[in-house]
């Protein structure tokens, strides 16, 4: 069973490939890489809708969404 | 109806300044097709202008500009549209809101004819060095093409099923592309954001409908 703490850090790993020179736009604000990654370390809402991305992009790029399209 | 878009370009952030310049192809678009283009650029994408020009029946309505659950903001973030409060002037209207998350609330409980919008927040990356040319932006364009296509293929006068079918072609083709790329392993990092978006936008109401019509 991997725990919270390891899913975050799985994430925040992910997140640090991110390229440094962008910026990301959600909702009503625009984020640097770190900022997000510290969304992620503090559990925000933020935080916790990047971890949905990642977990639910890798659980459809599995069940080949997208790619057997 | 009337053959007229009704369309929010907010010019206030860095968002809003993106999305705007994006509309400029569908405007454009819409002009040669001899839409009346009702374009509340800046500060007049505000409240009374838009349900002002919301009582004229324009054919096909779109939102650029942040957003909930149950409302569309525009300039500096004014509430557009409200639910309880002034979303029946959409109804009869194909909306397309390009914010975040209207479309499960708002949208269902408009009475658009057809709402196309977002239940999550809509996320798009961009390069600040661009930011003075938005449209030479290739990392904002993997995001934003696609949703102009939905647009520009509901002024072309297809069904809003049809338009949203190619819009999440072109999403796809553009995440195969990154994926089978060679190229840029930074945009592989952003493969997912895509996808995020691709997921979450979202046809409410009639798929039948098309704005000619």
């Amino acid at each position: 069973m991997v725990s919270q703490e390891e899913i975050k850090d799985l994430v925040i790993a992910r997140l640090e490939m991110l390229p440094d020179d962008k910026k990301i736009s959600i909702g009503q604000r625009e984020f640097t890489k770190e900022e997000i990654i510290e969304h992620v370390k503090k559990g925000d809402l933020i935080g916790k809708m990047m971890i949905d991305i990642e977990l639910g992009f890798l659980r459809d790029m599995k069940e080949g969404f997208v790619l057997n399209e | 109806m009337s053959r007229a878009i009704l369309l929010t370009r907010p010019e206030h952030d860095d968002t809003t300044h993106y999305l705007s310049n994006w509309s400029i192809e569908f405007i454009d678009l819409a002009e040669k097709r001899n839409f009346n283009v009702y374009d509340l650029k800046g500060k007049k994408a505000i409240r009374k202008q838009v349900e002002g020009h919301l009582s004229s029946n324009p054919s096909l309505v779109i939102f650029n500009g942040h957003g909930d659950v149950n409302v569309i903001c525009g300039y500096l973030n004014e509430p557009l549209i409200i639910l309880g409060k002034n979303e029946g002037y959409l109804k009869s209207k194909i909306v397309y809101a390009r914010s975040c998350k209207s479309a499960e609330e708002l949208g269902r409980k408009s009475q658009a004819l057809a709402y196309i919008g977002y239940k999550e927040d809509f996320i798009f990356f961009y390069e600040p060095k661009k930011i003075t040319k938005p449209l030479t932006d290739e990392t904002a364009k993997m995001f934003l093409e696609p949703t102009n296509k939905l647009v520009t293929s509901l002024i072309k006068g297809n069904t809003v099923a049809e338009s949203q079918k190619r819009s999440r072609e072109l999403y796809i083709r553009t995440i195969k592309g990154i994926l089978s790329s060679e190229t840029s392993n930074e945009n592989t990092s952003l493969v997912k954001y895509i996808w995020w978006n691709l997921k979450n936008q979202t046809v409410i109401g009639s798929e039948n409908a098309k704005v000619e019509d």
